[in-house]
């Protein structure tokens, strides 16, 4: 049984770059390494998480009162669109694709990704878009104010009539990143289908590979059709072409429907892989298998086809006609039963559990609670009658907030945390995470829910000032906002000190299984090298008493003298 | 909410329990689908109470499985804790295929059930009428369809980067959008520049107005008072300023001021952006690149931004 | 399962296989994703041609066809050619392969060569109305696929001339190949929107 499982296809990459040096330096080189590459992703987003959470505290600030009277409208404009911008595209996608380049190789015992210099190079997109980005705060006219939905004609006036312009800029930047990602995508997908371990079928696959599989199948079918609305919104801005324009005959409706058929599916990029933290962090702190496994799995895959025929539901109002509105209504209602599997799912594997409470688990129950919450606002959203009440306004903002910020970012952090061992060789120090998790739960929550309220009241969204009733539900918004601000300051203390002079971590410190808790902590260069082991059990064997792969102990020992 | 696989045999205690919590539960979830009417504006249309009672029904059964769910966590927080220096491990339970068809069966029923109910509402509504496209500068009304069943109008709804302008029939033009209550009007909603959106919040309707498409739309209102109009689709630099009110009053009242206004003459109306933008220039022009406002809007009822709104 | 005495050993050999189609796993879904940007692009332009007010821009009455067709004919025939190009390679006919492939690029060329004539002679430009865009658009972004798929074939020949090169298999022909009949199926898609359904 244990040798004669063995599947011949090898995991040896051809690695261009041996022998990379072993300092900090090479986190400033074009270094081929997923796990350096990893580290650069997720250094270079939460940098960029700091200034996007900047922008997000002057717009708190500017709402704090009903008149616009901390920045000219036009400025509050330009930053409420960078805020969106760079929080999506210069933080979430980039930290996401790091988790997958830590993750990815070594939860499924590949040494490298499967193309590492295509890999690098979608790296390195990322500081070039955002020079770019950051640049177009100090053209003349001031970067792109149309927010970062871009919708024609407002983002296709160009007022000051020059050639190069913020939305110009934002347009090249977003093409930049929408080819950095397929790269990625290319990259993670081919990985994952080709370069498992031997006996590693895909119902032996941990399920962060799952989701971020199925996320990643979302950028490669979602993305070029963004990019192709893209390409005819800079034709429009800068060659006269008048594909969204109506003086031209042109359709601006039609650039919406490019937008959300890529933009809705771009929340389940992002939150699909934050399913697959909290399957790998439940488990391992509830210290029970994963329940149901298979469905958990299979449910990511409804929610990758699910998520691709749901766009127009961001569309109710614009004139959709009624029976469009409701086919997508029904669509949209279905997304929420494979997700309920998942929810159940964690719940279940909670129960009867012995649940340790250490940060990573204290970040995803809390994102669990919070994606809930957004959940059951989100089929609210998917109801024509009320979306028709409350889109566009902030209950919106405050539905979509409780999933990218109060699940998806909570989720990410426990990722942090979690794994933070294991890449960098040292403990964290628990305090402080917990620290950071009170400020960030409390902080969420006092941004984010009362506008639930400010939204149902009908005080819309993107508005630099607003009718003075709503101003109770800004001021603790506002304050929850800076509160989170306050959260960074534990966060950058104990990743920078822990990094530095933590104690040094044990190749499995929290008695975890995966491939990945295999392997010493950093992990070597080329992970397990030749010596793959072979799956034999699905890595959610808490308490069942069998090994994960061929040899376990041999495994265990080799990490532990490395 | 329910996995007590553990105990062999039913347990009494364990369905004492179970039986409290969902009773509690039930309770809860439906005094927030009361409470949940409070989180609204006043009902001022047709439309309103009938999306406020399907925002009550899903906040119910939302908080039922909000409730439920936190309060089974909320269980294995208090109960489920591993003591410290505990390194064992909780029971071994790989899944149950009966619970998760239940669950899976079970939201499907709901989210169905939901989804027809908003399907009855939403024809309830009977607010969007057809969208036709025309080219810019040619005649948008003669593309446009007219609501048969509407008593007043076509009333001429046109937006623009930042200002309203409500033409009606017999050709009053104002500023502020004054309507008969109880009766069916029919808009017919034009923007001549950007995306723009016509929300009354208190009406509980929001129709988005496309620039090149003339868009058919109706409402009952059906309760008097002074209601906020707002753009609710992002317009550029002064889209929050872009606001006025709705006035809806008696029928005679109405066909009153029908009557005055038309005899009074045209005037500049109400353009926020415009003094806003004055403001700007005046000192010095600070601030990112923008489009000029529109030149405000030449009405027979100029309206007044200062007196207060009652939702 | 694992006995601690076997502990220390590897009683597994640690192979050294190789992989093939590595790359080409890759290729095929870039090529994928790549399709539908075109996707987008043809849905944008149905949307367009049924719903626009005004759809040709005044004084142009349609394209005429005939060229394109003869333009598609050889394009179409192009990929049979390539497809000819690849069986003499797999059969070991290094200079088969070199000639039939220096055909094919020239085939592709001559393309080229037909979409500048036909753009030259036309008298709308890319900002006439959405007609314009999108034609200019589609024959434009296809035709940049077209110079692409020479550029690679010219590389792939080159290539050829390298000792050895085919070692390791011959993975850079499939896929451009594959490339080549992916941009040949979108401008079929392309001449029957754009040319074909201007009739109906």
């Amino acid at each position: 049984m244990t040798s004669t499982n063995f599947d011949p296809r090898i995991l040896k990459a051809p690695h261009p770059v041996p022998g990379a040096p072993d300092n900090w330096k090479r986190f400033l080189s074009f270094n081929t390494d997923a796990k350096v590459i990893g580290i650069q992703y997720i250094a270079t987003s939460l940098l960029f998480l700091l200034v996007g959470g900047l922008l997000a505290m002057i717009v708190r600030g500017e709402l704090i009162t009903p008149p616009a009277d901390l920045v000219d409208p036009t400025v509050y404009n330009g930053l409420y669109t960078m805020h969106g911008t760079v929080m999506l595209f210069l933080f979430l996608f980039p930290v996401l694709n790091g988790l997958n380049n830590l993750l990815i190789p070594t939860m499924i015992g590949a040494p490298d990704m499967a193309f590492p210099r295509l890999n690098a190079a979608a790296f390195w997109l990322v500081p070039v878009f955002a020079v770019l980005l950051m640049g177009s705060f100090f053209i003349p006219g001031g970067p792109a104010q149309a927010g970062w939905w871009s919708y024609p004609p407002i983002s296709i006036q160009n007022p000051l009539g020059h050639f190069i312009n913020g939305e110009q800029i934002w347009l090249l930047a977003v093409a930049l990143s929408g080819i950095s990602s397929i790269f990625g995508a290319i990259n993670f997908v081919t990985t994952i289908i080709r370069m498992r371990a031997p006996g590693m079928g895909f119902f032996k696959m941990p399920l962060y590979c799952w989701t971020a599989w199925g996320a990643q199948t979302i950028q490669l079918i979602g993305l070029p059709a963004l990019t192709g609305g893209a390409i005819m919104l800079l034709f429009d801005l800068s060659f006269g072409t008048s594909f969204f324009r109506p003086e031209g005959g042109g359709d601006p409706v039609l650039y919406q429907h490019f937008f959300w058929f890529y933009s809705h599916p771009a929340v389940y990029v992002m939150v699909l892989p934050v399913f697959g933290i909290f399957s790998e962090v439940f488990t391992c702190y509830a210290r029970k298998p994963l329940f149901g496994y298979k469905f958990v799995a299979l449910a990511s895959f409804g929610i990758v086809f699910l998520s691709l025929i749901v766009w127009v539901h961001h569309m109710f109002y614009t004139g959709t006609p009624n029976w469009m509105r409701i086919l997508f209504m029904f669509t949209t209602m279905t997304i929420a039963v494979p997700t309920g599997v998942k929810v159940f799912a964690w719940v279940a594997t909670l129960w009867g559990g012995k649940l340790r409470l250490t940060t990573p688990m204290l970040f995803c129950l809390g994102g669990l609670l919070n994606f809930i919450f957004a959940g059951i606002t989100g089929v609210m959203l998917g109801t024509v009658p009320i979306d028709i009440h409350v889109g566009n306004t902030y209950f919106v903002v405050a539905h979509f907030h409780y999933v990218i910020f109060n699940a998806i970012v909570l989720g990410v952090f426990a990722a942090v945390y979690h794994w933070f061992p294991k890449f960098t060789g040292h403990m964290y120090y628990e305090g402080l995470g917990k620290l950071h998790f009170v400020l960030t739960f409390v902080g969420c929550t006092l941004n984010w829910l009362p506008l639930h309220w400010a939204g149902l009241l009908g005080m819309p969204r993107r508005v630099a000032s607003y009718d003075p009733e709503f101003a109770i539900w800004n001021v603790i918004a506002s304050i929850g906002a800076f509160m989170l601000g306050v959260a960074a300051i534990p966060f950058i203390l104990n990743m920078v000190s822990s990094w530095a002079r933590g104690p040094k971590s044990p190749p499995n410190p929290w008695g975890a299984i995966g491939l990945e808790w295999l392997l010493p902590s950093p992990p070597p260069a080329e992970n397990f090298e030749d010596d793959v082991p072979t799956v034999i059990n699905n890595p959610y064997g808490y308490g069942l008493c069998q090994s994960q792969v061929v040899d376990e102990e041999y495994y265990i020992q080799r990490a532990k003298e490395a | 909410m329910t996995t007590t696989t553990n105990k062999k045999g039913p347990n009494i205690r364990a369905i004492v329990i179970i039986s409290v919590a969902v009773a509690l539960n039930l309770l809860v979830a439906f005094q927030m689908a009361r409470w949940s009417y409070s989180w609204f504006p006043p009902q001022a249309s047709s439309a309103a109470p009938y999306v406020d009672d399907l925002f009550a029904l899903e906040t119910g059964i939302g908080s039922f499985l909000w409730f439920g769910l936190t309060g089974v966590i909320g269980w294995t927080l208090l109960f489920n804790r591993a003591p410290k220096y505990d390194e064992s491990y909780g029971e071994p339970i790989e899944g149950n295929n009966r619970l998760e068809i239940t669950w899976t069966v079970i939201p499907t029923v709901i989210v169905f059930a939901i989804a027809i109910y908003s399907m009855q509402v939403n024809d309830k509504l009977e607010a969007l009428g057809p969208k036709h496209k025309y080219a810019i500068g040619s005649d948008p009304v003669a593309v446009a369809a007219v609501d048969p069943r509407a008593t007043v109008g076509p009333i001429d709804v046109i937006a623009r980067q930042w200002s309203w302008e409500f033409i009606y029939p017999d050709g009053v033009r104002s500023s502020e959008l004054h309507l008969p209550i109880n009766q069916r009007v029919n808009f017919r909603l034009i923007s001549e520049d950007v995306n723009h959106s016509f929300y009354v919040p208190a009406f509980r309707l929001k129709q988005d107005i496309i620039p090149g498409s003339v868009i058919s739309y109706s409402l009952t209102p059906t309760r008097e008072g002074r209601f906020r109009l707002r753009d609710a689709m992002f317009s550029g630099a002064y889209f929050s300023n872009n606001q006025t009110d709705v006035i809806v009053e008696s029928p005679e009242s109405f066909s009153s001021w029908l009557k005055t206004t038309a005899k009074k003459p045209l005037q500049p109306g109400l353009s926020p952006g415009s003094e806003l933008y004055a403001k700007r220039l005046a000192t010095g022009d600070k601030g990112w690149a923008t489009v000029p406002p529109a030149p405000a809007p030449m009405v027979n009822d100029p309206g007044d931004a200062s007196i207060p709104h009652d939702a | 399962m694992t006995s601690s005495d076997s502990s220390l050993q590897l009683n597994h050999t640690p192979g050294q296989v190789k992989h093939s189609g590595h790359n080409l796993t890759g290729f095929v879904i870039f090529l994928c994703s790549e399709s539908i940007i075109f996707l987008a692009f043809f849905a944008g332009f149905s949307l367009f041609k049924l719903t626009s007010p005004e759809w040709l821009p005044p004084g142009v009455d349609g394209l005429d066809i005939k060229m394109p067709l003869i333009n598609t004919l050889v394009l179409v025939s192009s990929s049979f050619v390539a497809y000819v190009a690849e069986r003499y390679l797999h059969k070991g006919n290094l200079w088969g392969f070199r000639i039939v492939w220096l055909i094919t690029m020239l085939m592709g060329t001559y393309f080229v060569y037909g979409q500048y004539v036909e753009w030259s002679g036309l008298e709308f430009g890319l900002s006439s109305g959405v007609f314009g865009g999108t034609f200019y658009l589609l024959t434009g972004f296809h035709g940049l696929h077209v110079i692409t798929g020479i550029g690679l074939m010219g590389l792939m020949l080159y290539h050829s001339f390298r000792p050895g090169n085919y070692d390791k298999g011959e993975m850079g022909v499939t896929a451009v190949s594959l490339f080549w009949h992916f941009v040949d199926v979108i401008w079929i898609i392309l001449f029957v929107l754009i040319y074909v359904w201007q009739r109906y």
